[in-house]
């Protein structure tokens, strides 16, 4: 393996480690955002679901970027 | 009471094939060269050897009881070249000495003296023949072969060791001469044994440098194979150099390394907890703080105090932390220098000026735990050909001139890893795995863990660990975050269709 090791190129995280920060900052408050809507939405299944869905997926990758951003690097 | 003593050699060395016939080569000279440092002890030994049959290629080293002791680390090459013959190890030689005393004529007490000397062989890279000669040499690091003595010192006092080894280098075949000699890193020899009796000499069998840092046994004559039970009960003697040390001797007496790699964050945290020792005189009396300060002010450090330590790290980290069991430790410096992948020469390392809480006087304890980040660019490659990623990971920091006594490497690797496969430079003396469980986990991490014992600067390797991560389980975070963010929507969801109002 060490041979191996040697000539093989170097690891690229899929999303580069420099955008993290801004990934954080747009999703989370994008996430927020989505949350204050759905509070103010009247009894309707599928706009409520569809918002809800959207901000759960949303503030997922916020969560996962905010982490590694103030170092806990999950 | 009349007693006769007979001899009788009967040496029933087993002859495996791998051990030749003892005739096949001689030595014409072997020169033991010991390197005296604090926990550490540094052996080379080089054997002239003539052949003395044809074809001879397999050669047979011999190490006493001692040596085979606190031998840590072995090498043997054929000198002048830089790659190391492989050794093979044979363990304790079968050979014995069977001693019948005659009491009383007829009373028969049988006396075994069996043999305490270990074998290795190495098959030479090109077969010798008669009179043909090469020269090989073998280099051993032993750990825990110096002691302090007197084992007490108080805080002013000078720091001295002693080494005990054996008079003579033994090889299973015939020596024309040998000679063995001590050097210390510049500090002086204090006292050294006078052998009484010793054949195969004339004159002076220890004689001191003139710089007072070496001493030198010999030259020894004609010496017949010493590595024989017979050889050793006769001229076997055991030797102690005295000298003094000026550094502190330090040993680490555990050491918990963690290396976690992380796929979203590109990033790879190697944590190590550290167990400190001062392995030098223990101290005798109090300790006085006044004392200290004012060695520290006049510039006159005692030798067995410890209190200042630099560490080498890898280049490219950031956000190294240092703390023990009270909190931070503040009293560290870190002196980054860039990795490869930042645009900085490759070969050097950062180096972290620790200040440990208290100065380690001998005998005295500090555990410590120490952290850093760094880009897993520089560990971790892809591997398109398998679909998979090839990480490494150091062993461990490097304390020059101590012994890891216990060391356990643990990595952890990204949620949900498959086929995992391990390479480490020397064999554990245990390997497992298990999983563990951290921040925003929902199965939990593998992890394979590496356990050492005593490790030297000899053993600064690197272990690489292969290991796939499918998209689904890098995906698993973010999901498995959404899930419980949904939880707190749908809870919100059914919250408006509930009516709870007592009256209507």
């Amino acid at each position: 393996l060490q041979q191996l090791h040697k000539t093989l190129p170097p690891f690229q995280p899929i999303i580069p480690v420099s955008l993290l920060p801004y990934l954080a900052f747009i999703l989370l408050t994008l996430t927020f955002g989505l949350a204050f809507y759905f509070s103010t939405l009247p009894k309707g299944t599928v706009k409520e679901s569809t918002v809800a869905i959207l901000a759960s997926v949303l503030g997922g990758f916020g969560t996962v970027a905010m982490f590694c951003t103030v170092g806990v690097y999950v | 009471m009349v007693m006769h003593r007979y001899w009788l050699h009967l040496s029933t060395v087993v002859l495996s094939l791998a051990l030749p016939s003892w005739a096949s080569f001689e030595n014409t000279a072997v020169v033991r060269s010991i390197d005296l440092g604090g926990s550490l002890v540094y052996t080379t030994t080089t054997y002239n050897v003539k052949a003395l049959e044809d074809g001879s290629n397999v050669y047979v080293f011999a190490l006493t009881e001692r040596e085979q002791e606190t031998t840590n680390w072995m090498e043997a090459r054929v000198k002048g070249h830089s790659v190391p013959l492989s050794l093979e190890n044979h363990g304790l030689s079968h050979e014995y000495v069977l001693d019948l005393t005659l009491l009383l004529w007829y009373i028969v007490a049988e006396v075994i003296t069996y043999s305490t000397t270990y074998y290795y062989s190495v098959a030479l890279p090109k077969a010798l023949d008669t009179n043909q000669t090469a020269n090989l040499v073998l280099e051993t690091v032993q750990t825990h072969a110096t002691y302090p003595f007197p084992p007490e010192a108080a805080q002013d006092d000078r720091q001295a060791l002693k080494y005990d080894t054996d008079l003579f280098v033994l090889s299973p075949y015939k020596t024309l001469v040998q000679r063995t000699k001590f050097k210390t890193v510049g500090f002086p020899i204090l006292s050294y044994t006078e052998p009484k009796g010793v054949a195969f000499t004339t004159g002076s069998i220890a004689t001191k440098s003139n710089t007072g840092s070496a001493v030198t046994y010999g030259p020894f004559h004609d010496l017949p194979p010493s590595s024989n039970p017979a050889f050793l009960e006769e001229n076997q003697q055991k030797i102690s150099i005295h000298y003094e040390f000026g550094f502190p001797m330090l040993s680490v007496k555990t050491l918990r390394r963690v290396a976690e790699i992380s796929h979203w964050g590109a990033n790879l945290n190697i944590q190590d907890e550290i167990h400190l020792y001062n392995a030098g005189p223990k101290l005798k009396g109090q300790f006085s703080r006044l004392e200290h300060q004012a060695q520290a002010y006049q510039r006159r450090p005692a030798p067995h105090v410890l209190t200042e330590l630099a560490l080498q790290l890898p280049a490219g980290i950031h956000s190294a932390y240092y703390y023990d069991t009270i909190g931070n430790v503040s009293t560290s410096h870190l002196r980054v220098v860039p990795s490869a992948s930042q645009g900085g020469l490759p070969g050097r390392n950062s180096i972290l000026e620790l200040r440990p809480r208290y100065p380690l006087l001998g005998g005295w304890n500090y555990s410590f735990t120490l952290g850093w980040d760094s880009p897993l660019e520089d560990y971790a490659g892809w591997d398109a050909e398998k679909g998979r990623y090839v990480a490494s990971v150091p062993i461990m920091t490097l304390f020059g001139g101590s012994v890891v006594e216990d060391a356990e490497v643990k990595v952890i690797l990204p949620e949900a890893s498959i086929d995992v496969e391990v390479s480490a430079p020397f064999s554990p003396s245990s390997f497992s795995s298990s999983t563990h469980t951290t921040y925003l986990d929902t199965t939990g991490r593998p992890a394979v863990v590496f356990k050492y014992k005593n490790l030297t600067d000899k053993h600064t390797g690197v272990i690489y660990i292969a290991y796939k991560v499918p998209l689904s389980a890098h995906l698993k975070k973010p999901t498995a975050v959404g899930i419980a963010l949904f939880g707190a929507f749908f809870v919100a969801f059914l919250w408006k269709r509930v009516d709870l109002r007592l009256e209507k």
